[in-house]
């Protein structure tokens, strides 16, 4: 049986955070005000003493878990290879940042990480003695358009097969199950003079697997009636991609599923009755309610829609719960 | 520069920040504040390109001083500053040696600021995702 539970990451009341509106105790008050029973902090975002945590800051977070319940539950880590200004970061860099994260999240009190694909299969094969001994699980996330059946995610698993660490595996979004166009992008289309029909056309080519290019090739007169359409088009083939069903995809979560350290709730707008508008959760959720997972579905708010954050948040920790009862 | 990623939350450069700052009892020059225009801190690494005009002149850049984490860095060195992080919510001070500083009343400031996301590469050697972090303002320098 599985045990979910649900938490959020600070990143979804990003907006209001970096607009001074909440400061980070006003952050972690709303989380738990919203019903979150732990949190992500994406480091790079919200830790002021970024990459090191300092004393003053285990305190400060400390203090906020006694005031209102709920600590973090996930350091959110960056793999910032293109940090030096002529050249990749070599893999013993990217090693040695990764190590110093494994050491943040620990001295935060995370079990789990999240880390980015540009740690390669094998740099994560090579911390894998660090995480085992600071006792921090690290996930590689998997991020639309990479699922839990494309090539480089396979990759990771025979990693984690190979090596048998309980210390390395993966932090899935829900974002790579989605089925439908993303909405914030397509009322932005609109909004910059786009029709239905034009948008719709657009994603019909996705939904027939056209290539990009050809894709552009065909909208090409309608682009140039209309040049909104380009940043559309452009999201259905990028991060914000979708597919006819994802039935496959589920049956590769299914699969990687013992691997599974958290999971990141994507949404970018859900609306009044609880529906996410372009990721299937009433296929996913029973998923993972039906799997052994003991862990945490995080709350992910991506805010492109400009939407209100707290509320889409507190949307989203409602339909996922919701969800989860429905399906015990 | 091309396309760049916008993602704004805030001026960049910071209201009512523009004002003299003093070396020695004397005027040494100006300063103002900018905030980071993206979702999460930086290394001073990642900044591609940075510049700054007042009143529509090219300040040189050597006498651009970068001040963060209570450092003080010179324009030339940011590329080099791969572990000095500057915070999403905290604001750098760019200070402009400039003895005798502006005249008093209202200036134009424009700021130059193009990063790279470095974690998102947009393709083969060392392409990442531009961000744009541009802004400008007109501020009445205050003492």
């Amino acid at each position: 049986m599985a045990n979910v539970k649900v938490g959020i990451s600070l990143f979804s009341l990003g907006t209001p955070y970096l607009k001074g509106q909440l400061d980070l105790e006003g952050v972690i008050k709303t989380a738990a005000e919203i019903g979150a029973e732990g949190y992500e902090i994406v480091a790079t975002q919200m830790i002021p003493s970024y990459p090191f945590v300092s004393d003053e800051f285990v305190s400060f977070v400390n203090e906020c878990k006694k005031k209102y319940g709920i600590g973090p539950i996930c350091y959110s880590a960056n793999m910032d290879r293109g940090l030096l200004k002529d050249r990749d970061l070599t893999m013993d860099e990217m090693l040695a940042r990764a190590i110093t994260d494994v050491v943040s999240a620990n001295k935060l009190g995370c079990t789990v990480m999240r880390e980015q694909y540009l740690l390669s299969p094998a740099g994560l094969e090579r911390l894998v003695p660090y995480a085992e001994a600071y006792n921090v699980r690290v996930g590689i996330e998997i991020h639309n358009p990479e699922t839990p059946i494309t090539p480089a995610i396979l990759d990771y698993v025979d990693v984690i097969e190979k090596t048998g660490s309980k210390y390395i595996g993966f932090v899935p979004d829900f974002g790579c199950f989605a089925t439908k166009p993303n909405k914030p992008y397509w009322d932005r289309a609109l909004a910059g003079g786009a029709t239905v029909e034009q948008l719709e056309r657009c994603a019909q080519l996705r939904y027939d697997d056209v290539p990009m290019e050809e894709a552009m090739k065909i909208m090409e007169a309608e682009i140039e009636k209309c040049p909104a359409l380009i940043a559309a088009l452009n999201s259905m083939y990028g991060f914000v991609q979708f597919r006819k069903n994802c039935k496959k995809e589920l049956e590769g979560l299914k699969r990687i599923m013992p691997y599974c350290f958290e999971m990141h709730g994507k949404c970018h707008y859900v609306d009044e009755n609880l529906h996410e508008a372009s990721i299937p959760y009433e296929e996913i959720i029973p998923v993972i309610a039906q799997s052994g997972y003991d862990g945490f579905i995080v709350t992910e708010y991506e805010d492109e829609g400009g939407y209100d954050a707290i509320e889409q948040t507190r949307r989203h920790v409602a339909m996922v719960k919701k969800l989860l009862n429905q399906s015990i | 520069m091309g396309f760049a990623m916008r993602m704004n939350f805030v001026d960049v450069v910071v209201s009512d920040s523009l004002k003299h700052y003093y070396v020695d009892g004397k005027k040494m020059g100006y300063q103002f504040d900018i905030r980071l225009s993206y979702y999460r801190g930086q290394f001073l690494s990642a900044i591609d390109q940075f510049g700054v005009k007042v009143d529509g002149f090219d300040v040189p850049a050597e006498r651009i001083r970068f001040c963060i984490n209570g450092k003080e860095f010179g324009a030339a060195e940011l590329d080099k500053c791969y572990s000095e992080f500057w915070q999403a919510i905290e604001p750098a001070t760019i200070k402009v040696i400039y003895p005798g500083s502006l005249p008093s009343g209202e200036h134009r400031i424009d700021v130059t600021l193009f990063l790279r996301a470095p974690y998102m590469p947009i393709g083969p050697d060392h392409q990442y995702m531009p961000i744009d972090s541009c802004g400008s303002k007109m501020m009445n320098i205050i003492d």
